[in-house]
């Protein structure tokens, strides 16, 4: 079956000079839940955002369902573009407007140009937005503006926008980094849910590595913008594990105190 | 002698006296160079108060015949303010589009838009209005298009920090599922971002009630002119109920629009 995406030794710099990506090659099939995980500057964002070409990339081509989108432009990268939902730490709704209104900004891809300007979506658009939300459990909020909801609510409205753009493959940038650990699994059960129900290939950021275990079917570990592993959850050794984040899993685990410790000691 | 123990850090306590004396020193440079002298302010102070007490106590209404005339200057002023800056405002919002980095389809030039933007508005609107009549003649018109280009100039940089502030992750995640550019613009930009604009829209009426008083002096019609044309005659006790008719107008417009943007940013 022929890879949804495919990363050919692709790199990144950043104006600045920064080398946010080194010669990242990798292919992702139909229906695949990948975890990224990685210590922080590992280039996580720039790897999800190189997909959609919410950034140019410096060297190498993304091909996404079989065409060259790093080298897309104007309409057919807009179309291209449809076909990948994507999902943000901060969900990233416009907040002014209704919930049903965020989840119909799914659709802006497919519509023509002043039918998108003036939010006249079709019969069929605002049924099937109001039907995701029933399955979301957040009907009741459908008409209230996107500001009233909660930090969980909000993301799943910016899961309702990815699934209503039917798209191929999902990208989520730490989906779960600004919730409480119950919100979060909430989350990453529905993430989980509804690409498989769909098929959809999920690739999703993560800071939480036992997360990550749980529910991928696949791992990529990046360190310094180089894929360091790449392989299923049952793969990821401890030296793996060291490897991806420069510490060992114990330091891990209490990392976050230890370094409290010290910084206090520092401002001391 | 003990030491005491002092309540703020000790740079601080430098920066302020620095600054003291910064100021006094500049005063006294100022006052020399401009030949200034609170003394010549003290010794005339007769003649200014003589001035102030004798022509201008008690404020005389205007002929009646001429009543409706002021009035109606009044509300050419108002009209005046507010037209501008709604022409102003719709200019502004499309060119501010192009003058964020963040948000304009060609990012290269947003600094070009910026730059012109603070060029323009740098220069203020009593100058345009100079520059204008002694071009095109005096006129309503003319004074319209002075202050629509000062409240262009500023609205451009305050909706594009506005945009910057509030709608960014807004249009990335528009830009993800596919969107065209005036599709983000009308789905992502103007909804989060119409509240700040009509505050800062608000806010531009405001100074340009008062602006369009000055430029009406100098020739833009309007009460200003109303005014000055009192004050050259030597009908100061008039030309004073005047001043307090403006001040009036300015405070009741204040109210309102201070009003109107506590409720839109609520
Ligand atoms: N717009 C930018 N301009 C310059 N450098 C950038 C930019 N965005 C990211 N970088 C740099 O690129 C590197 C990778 O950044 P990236 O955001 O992809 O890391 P990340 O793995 O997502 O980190 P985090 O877990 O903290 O989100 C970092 O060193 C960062 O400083
Ligand atoms: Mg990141």
């Amino acid at each position: 079956m022929q890879p949804i995406l495919k990363f050919n030794n692709v790199s990144k710099h950043y104006p600045n000079g920064v080398h946010a990506l080194r010669g990242v090659s990798l292919d992702v099939k139909q229906g695949e839940f990948i975890s990224i995980i990685g210590p922080s500057g590992s280039g996580k964002s720039t790897l999800l955002r190189a997909i959609n070409r919410l950034i140019p990339i410096s060297g190498g081509e993304v091909l996404l369902d079989g065409e060259v989108i790093s080298k897309q432009r104007g309409k057919s990268l807009r179309r291209q573009r449809r076909k990948v939902g994507m999902i943000f730490q901060n969900y990233n709704l416009v907040y002014s407007l209704s919930v049903v209104q965020n989840v119909l900004h799914g659709r802006l891809g497919y519509m023509s140009g002043i039918k998108g300007v003036f939010g006249i979506y079709s019969e069929e658009d605002k049924q099937k937005a109001l039907d995701l939300l029933k399955e979301m459990g957040l009907e009741q909020f459908s008409y209230n503006r996107a500001s009233d909801l909660s930090g969980g609510q909000k993301q799943r409205v910016g899961i309702a926008r990815a699934i209503m753009q039917e798209p191929k493959l999902l990208l989520c940038d730490e989906p779960i980094a600004s919730l409480d650990p119950s919100s979060a699994k909430t989350i990453m059960e529905l993430l989980h849910d509804m690409t498989q129900k769909r098929n959809i290939s999920c690739m999703v950021n993560l800071h939480q590595l036992d997360v990550a275990l749980k529910y991928s079917t696949r791992i990529i570990g990046l360190s310094k913008g180089e894929v360091v592993f790449d392989g299923p959850p049952e793969k990821l050794t401890d030296e793996m594990i060291e490897k991806i984040y420069g510490t060992s899993r114990d330091n891990l685990m209490i990392g976050g105190n230890a370094d409290e410790k010290a910084d206090t000691a520092d401002c001391a | 002698m003990k030491k005491r123990i002092p309540l703020i850090a000790h740079d601080l306590k430098r920066l302020y006296t620095a600054f003291i004396i910064t100021a006094l020193v500049l005063f006294v440079v100022c006052s020399f160079l401009t030949e200034f002298n609170v003394m010549t302010l003290i010794a005339n102070s007769d003649a200014f108060w003589e001035f102030i007490t004798e022509d201008f106590f008690p404020p005389a209404l205007p002929k009646t015949s001429r009543i409706p005339g002021v009035l109606s200057s009044v509300l050419v002023t108002l009209a005046l303010a507010m037209s501008s800056t709604a022409i102003a405002a719709v200019l502004a919002f499309f060119t501010a589009l192009f003058g964020s980095e963040k948000v304009s389809p060609f990012p290269r030039f947003a600094k070009v838009v910026r730059g012109f933007a603070t060029f323009l508005r740098n220069i203020p609107a009593l100058v345009w209005a100079f520059i204008l009549f002694s071009s095109l003649g005096i006129g309503t018109g003319v004074g319209f298009v002075a202050l629509c280009i000062t409240s262009f100039a500023f609205m451009v940089r305050a909706f594009v920090e506005t945009m910057e502030d509030v709608s960014q992750d807004c249009v990335e995640s528009l830009q993800a599922v596919g969107a065209t550019f005036p599709q983000r613009v009308s789905q992502a930009i103007l909804p989060s971002c119409l509240s700040g604009f009509l505050s800062w829209f608000l806010y531009c009426v405001e100074v340009n009630i008062r602006a369009s008083t000055i430029v009406g002096m100098v020739g833009g019609g309007g009460v200003g002119l109303t005014l000055f044309s009192y004050i050259k005659s030597f009908q100061y006790d008039i030309a004073f109920s005047i001043i307090l008719l403006i001040a009036v107008m300015v405070i009741a417009v204040d109210q309102i629009t201070g009003k109107l943007r506590k409720e839109i940013l609520k």
